[in-house]
């Protein structure tokens, strides 16, 4: 309790624990005031904050306009998997953002070590590059891409989309990568080069292996970016069985406009990896990490 | 020694060290061994090659779109600068320019304001903080494509939930996706609630750096709770204030799934941002070059930007 009442600047230091005084016992009233307001305003903001999400759960879980179950039931997402693709389209969603999770992370690591390490003009100039790329609209590169592509059979190919998320990933996930390894003093690699370490085996024996926070939360940028694209994937993906889950989401929606448990049984499907991902590697996540690179750089 | 001159030179050059011994200001020109800057261009390799293919080429094809008469088939005739000056000769492209732009600021300040103001309700210790931290973080966790169908829901026909609600209470039945002026409100509420736990996080990570003495000292000084707000906590966190109100900008300019999916850019393109209207252009109307000629724009807008911003940041870092 004190611990608590502690970190509210006004209280006093000893509130309760030392035999409360008067003067001192009003302080701590006000605190306690002061805490029990600000928790009831975040209560409020957040029940009206979660409205469109608790309504997508709960439309998800009741019975439909024809259906004669009662209560919650899971129905509504059985159909959706026995009446649509969504099999199919969680499936093509779950291959391209491992794909580019494991390919984003693959290219920026390496990348982001030259950043970290290397203090050259050359670089410098790579990271303003990198910077510059990633603010850049997407779909400036989407048309000439698109034509390329097209080519090259890569339109309406699982392979051509991942191919698109692990470029526009990749920059802000150099960022990262370089922040990270800026924390990873150079004394061990140093410890590592004594012993005989080429530069590449120190990086990938030494730095690699002491990074699992910085590669887990470049990780979960790029599962949310490619997880949750849409402009990307409706220029590119044109036909049913290609669809990921956004364009399923989307393609259902527009069909079936009153289907409403249907929808958001799909949207619950689709939101759920993120939620778990999130959820169980959140400590790992920090937006102030991606600020912090833009800044350190 | 077993440590090659290589790696000396390395951690010399990291470490600000030049080769000559320390004290003397590091040459930009690192003193990597050439083993060393041959390992680096292997590492950097794939890196630049997926930005060349991924940005570099098409940013050059785009320039060359920009500048023909084509279409998505072929290249069509060169025009000069034809294609800019019909874009900048036409309504639409300023009334998508001047709704993104204040897309932009809405977008930027309202979930500064929201993200902050939960950041500094959640930074003293409240019961069950740590439960409504990661609460809070749904709205910008669950993808946008389910967000606005479940905004739809609410707000969508005159029989939604919410328009059903203001007609009960007596407020009349607000369209809201259908009047031009209330969906492009709704709109801006919708990028909002996506985005201010973005904002909540990063205001969240510089609170916690800021050490809580200065504020006893300051309350001791008699300062009220406002002005150590203004006076200390604001100035103590403006540098990541700053980048987060970048990085926002940036999102909110290139945002294309928050305006597309709940309104389509309508009503009577009340919602049509520069993105929008480029993804119109390009795909529905099959107008290339216009289409590209507006993307580029707001490429070229997009990079003096980040270049005059990137160096005001490292120049703030280094003071």
């Amino acid at each position: 309790m004190s611990a608590v009442l502690h970190a509210h600047p006004k209280s006093g230091p000893t509130l309760g624990v030392t035999g409360p005084g008067k003067p001192r016992r009003a302080l701590s009233e006000a605190g306690l005031r002061g805490r029990w307001w600000r928790f009831t305003a975040i209560l409020a903001i957040t029940a009206i904050v979660l409205i469109p999400i608790v309504v997508t759960v709960l439309l998800a879980f009741t019975p439909g306009p024809n259906s004669t179950a009662t209560g919650l039931t899971f129905e509504n997402i059985t159909d959706v998997f026995s009446k649509t693709l969504a099999a199919t389209w969680l499936q093509n969603s779950l291959i391209t953002t491992l794909s580019t999770v494991a390919v984003s992370v693959a290219v920026a690591a390496p990348a982001g070590y030259v950043l970290s390490r290397g203090r050259s003009r050359a670089v410098s100039g790579y990271s303003l590059l990198l910077f510059v790329m990633q603010s850049l609209p997407i779909i400036t590169s989407v048309v000439p891409l698109f034509i390329l592509f097209a080519g090259m059979g890569l339109v309406d190919n699982l392979m051509g989309l991942t191919i698109i998320y692990v470029g526009s990933t990749m920059t802000v996930a150099t960022w990262m990568m370089a922040a990270y390894f800026d924390s990873i003093p150079i004394s061990l690699e140093e410890a590592s080069w004594i012993d005989g370490c080429s530069v590449f085996g120190s990086f990938t024996k030494v730095v690699l292996r002491n990074s699992l926070p910085g590669v887990l939360s470049t990780a979960i940028f790029a599962f949310l970016l490619a997880w949750n694209d849409y402009l990307v994937a409706i220029v590119f993906l044109r036909s049913n069985e290609i669809f990921t889950l956004p364009m399923g989401v989307q393609s259902f929606f527009q069909q079936n406009n009153t289907d409403w448990s249907g929808v958001m049984a799909l949207a619950v499907i689709m939101m759920l990896p993120p939620i778990i991902v999130f959820a169980t590697l959140n400590k790992y996540f920090s937006v102030g990490g991606i600020g912090g690179s833009l800044a350190g750089r | 020694m077993a440590l090659t001159t290589a790696q000396t030179g390395l951690s010399r050059a990291r470490r600000g060290v030049a080769p000559g011994g320390p004290g003397k200001p590091v040459n930009r020109k690192s003193k990597l061994s050439a083993q060393t800057r041959k390992t680096f261009f292997w590492l950097l390799l794939p890196s630049v090659v997926l930005l060349i293919l991924i940005h570099g080429y098409p940013l050059v094809y785009a320039s060359i779109q920009a500048t023909h008469d084509g279409s998505l088939l072929d290249t069509g005739e060169f025009v000069g600068l034809d294609n800019f000056a019909t874009v900048l000769a036409s309504e639409a492209f300023w009334k998508a320019a001047r709704f993104t732009l204040i897309f932009t600021i809405v977008g930027v300040f309202g979930s500064w304001l929201l993200g902050l103001g939960l950041a500094l309700l959640l930074r003293t210790k409240i019961p069950a903080g740590g439960t409504f931290k990661v609460l809070l973080l749904l709205p910008w966790v669950v993808p946008i494509v389910v967000s606005s169908t479940a905004w739809n829901w609410l707000v969508g026909t005159p029989d939604s939930l919410i328009p059903s609600i203001c007609r009960n209470l007596g407020l009349g039945t607000p369209l809201f996706l259908a009047d031009p002026t209330l969906a492009a409100i709704t709109v801006m509420v919708f990028k909002v609630w996506v985005s201010f736990p973005f904002m909540m996080m990063m205001t969240s990570a510089a609170l916690a750096s800021v050490d809580t003495t200065v504020y006893e000292a300051a309350s001791m000084d008699g300062a009220t709770r406002f002005q150590q707000f203004s006076g200390i906590t604001l100035p103590l966190i403006a540098r990541s204030t700053y980048i987060s109100w970048i990085l926002m900008t940036i999102f909110c300019v290139n945002d294309f799934p928050t305006i597309y999916l709940l309104t389509g850019g309508g009503p009577v393109d009340a919602t049509t941002s520069l993105v929008v209207l480029a993804y119109r252009t390009v795909f529905q109307d099959f107008q290339t070059g216009p289409g590209v000629a507006i993307a580029f724009l707001m490429t070229i807008t997009l990079v003096v930007i980040s270049v005059i911003l990137y160096r005001q940041i490292r120049k703030s870092s280094v003071e």
